[in-house]
């Protein structure tokens, strides 16, 4: 085991799959924002020299480029950056990318993977703080992957690449440069297998993403006021492991879900809506989503964390939902 | 030569370059966070172009705006409240860097995307031609926006439906660092120059010193005249060396506080930046051309100095007191009320 950070986890995946796969070619921006003194980052710089290219300021034109060459079989990794900028290439990921395989009949598919960063930074502002992940999850033909941890991120993005389905990577600004132990040698996590990231027998928070790390601060903080909580990591939207989460509601009768979309047709209420469908008899109490609040995310930080799901919320949801 | 214009020109690139210092140093005393750009460098095309606007013309500006809301008038004390995201900035706190923007100067909303404030500018010239307003649209935008299909696309439309509108590119890309060698983003065009593209279109188009504010002012005040005249769309590139503290992603004073004396008297210009300082720096090129000309003498531009530094200091005095908004003003305008 060795501890690294988000994205150092993340480029050491892309490496693998560059050394291994001659088809994996990679848009270059600035790779997650990883930096000097990197040997992932220099050898993939050093012996990928042909298979990396440098991005104008195109998101719409590379997403589709990358489509294209997907229908090849190449198999482009497009950092995106910001997630508020794969909005200029919605039309490219939505009817091009994520249509390509079903309007072919199955005769066509797509490896892409489109990396975004998500959610408040901290002063980001209205144009720089998207969470698009409820907004993909409703256009068909997309698989969605949110890690909150650099073990996962790493085994999540292999997947990603080795993939046949445009994936979109959603990361998020304030998961990259923290860290922990990833386990050594290749190894790839299947989407659509949740990850109980704590048990425990009071209520589910389901979460994905950073939201994870704050149940899990909640998590604590409530353990000493005597509730116990069990979160279930979600990894992939889609494909989603209703599974886990049916049982985990099944063990607690509760069910609190965090996401950094506004609420409305959030996954949040995508959550709830499946265990309302599936699960309704396991609940003992009706269920609660803690979102981002229904507006756009001011500059100011204050009011940025007023908006958002903190730590803060999710103990006072998780509290009324108990009592 | 008309004197009092040049000086207020001037005046107001003194006062952008003083504002964007104050900027710098909130930031390095985090006093707000995240992402930001400054506009040294580029006074004088701002200060210029806006000195032939007026009040019914629409302006629409980038990420890189602090200079281009200062040279239209809105004051620095507003402009440096939204900085720190407080109550009394332009956008009441909720934009910030990125964003500032004040309607009632003619810049109603400022866009942070690549490209996204171009077509905006191009809808306030359709206004003004639907509405007889006498008014034009002028959008200051980056070489980088040429990357982004949507410019294109607005070229087009501004040429098939003769809209009154001044483009003004800033092109800051000459002698920066790629950003593929690690630098800051630069624009990517693998030949030739991003006049070229709204020429294939037909479009009026011209080239311009940007670190030149009397001929940005004299060719700029002609196209205005023009474009309020026929109604066709301008496009004008002013080509700007990039101010060295702004080659990597964070800008970085590395050329210090502005010392105006540099202008008249050149023995205390030495070291790493000496070119900059002698050939480029647009604030130190005007004052030796406003000296050169006859227009001013030392004192007077010492004198602009003081007074803009002044108007500083009390900018960042009320900036640092206003309020932080409250929480519960975030669902205020989310939509708007009955029309
Ligand atoms: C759609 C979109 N993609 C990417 C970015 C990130 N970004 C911010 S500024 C910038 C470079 C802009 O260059 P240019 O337009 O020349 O402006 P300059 O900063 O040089 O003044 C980029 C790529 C963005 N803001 N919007
Ligand atoms: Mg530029």
């Amino acid at each position: 085991m060795a501890v690294m950070t988000h994205a150092e986890a993340l480029v050491e995946a892309i490496r693998e799959c560059m050394d291994e796969d001659p088809n994996v070619a990679l848009v270059w921006g600035s790779l997650m924002g990883v930096g000097g003194n990197n040997e992932h980052v220099d050898h993939i710089k050093a012996d990928f020299a042909d298979r990396i290219f440098h991005p104008p300021i195109s998101e719409a034109a590379i997403a589709a480029v990358a489509t294209g060459a997907a229908m090849d079989g190449v198999r482009t990794i497009f950092p995106m950056g910001t997630a508020s900028f794969m909005f200029r290439a919605w039309d490219q990921i939505i009817h091009e990318a994520g249509a390509a395989h079903y309007m072919s009949n199955g005769a066509v598919s797509i490896p892409v993977v489109f990396h975004v960063v998500h959610g408040l930074r901290g002063g980001g502002s209205v144009q720089h703080s998207q969470s698009p992940q409820s907004m993909l999850w409703n256009a068909p033909g997309i698989e969605i992957a949110m890690p909150s941890c650099p073990a996962d991120a790493k085994g999540l993005m292999r997947t990603a690449i080795k993939s046949n389905n445009p994936t979109v990577f959603i990361d998020h600004q304030k998961l990259n440069k923290r860290s922990s132990e990833v386990p050594d040698g290749s190894y790839d996590i299947p989407f659509g297998v949740a990850d109980i990231k704590r048990e425990g027998g009071d209520v589910t928070i389901v979460a994905a993403s950073l939201q994870v790390v704050h149940a899990l601060e909640a998590a604590e903080t409530l353990s000493t006021g005597g509730i116990e909580v069990e979160i279930v990591d979600l990894r992939s939207l889609v494909p989603l492991d209703e599974e886990a989460i049916l049982a985990s509601v099944g063990k607690t009768g509760r069910l609190l879900v965090v996401d950094e979309a506004p609420p409305r047709c959030s996954v949040a209420s995508e959550v709830i809506a499946t265990v309302a469908e599936k699960g309704m008899d396991l609940l003992k109490t009706p269920p609660v989503r803690v979102n981002r609040l229904p507006v756009h995310v001011p500059a100011n930080v204050v009011l940025e964390d007023y908006v958002g799901p903190n730590t803060d919320r999710i103990i006072e949801a998780a509290k009324l939902l108990c009592h | 030569m008309d004197k009092g214009r040049l000086l207020d020109i001037f005046r107001h690139m003194m006062l952008i370059r003083r504002f964007e210092e104050a900027v710098y140093d909130f930031h390095e005393q985090k006093l707000f966070g995240g992402h930001y750009h400054l506009y040294i460098g580029q006074e004088a095309t701002g200060a210029a172009v806006m000195a032939s606007l007026r009040g019914e013309d629409r302006i629409f500006s980038t990420h890189r705006n602090h200079g281009h809301l200062i040279a239209r008038g809105v004051d620095p004390k507003n402009a440096l409240a939204e900085i720190l995201n407080r109550a009394d900035g332009t956008n009441g706190g909720r934009g910030g860097t990125f964003h500032l923007a004040d309607a009632s100067a003619g810049m109603p909303h400022t866009s942070a995307l690549v490209g996204g404030s171009v077509p905006l500018a191009a809808g306030a010239g359709f206004a003004a031609k639907l509405q007889k307003s006498g008014g034009i649209g002028v959008s200051m935008f980056g070489d980088g926006c040429f990357e982004e299909g949507v410019v294109f696309e607005t070229l087009n439309l501004a040429r098939m439906w003769a809209l009154p509108v001044i483009f003004v590119c800033e092109n800051n890309t000459p002698g920066a660092v790629l950003k593929s060698a690690g630098g800051n983003n630069t624009s990517n065009l693998p030949e030739g120059r991003v006049i070229q593209i709204p020429e294939a279109l037909g479009m009026e188009c011209h080239e311009v010193d940007g670190g030149d504010a009397e001929a940005v002012d004299s060719l700029f005040a002609d196209c205005a005249t023009r474009v309020r005249e026929t109604g066709q769309p301008i496009f004008i590139e002013a080509l700007t060396e990039r101010w060295p503290g702004n080659y990597f992603s964070f800008p970085s004073r590395v050329t210090g506080i502005t010392q105006v004396s540099m202008a008249w008297d050149g023995s205390s210009i030495a070291g790493e930046y000496e070119d900059w300082f002698r050939n480029h720096d647009p604030v130190l090129r005007f004052a030796r051309q406003l000296l050169d000309r006859g227009v001013a003498n030392s004192g007077d531009v010492a004198g602009i100095d003081v007074e803009v530094t002044e108007t500083i200091e009390a900018a960042k005095e009320f900036a640092l007191s206003s309020p932080v908004p409250g929480t519960d003003s975030v669902y205020a305008h989310v939509l708007a009320g009955e029309g």
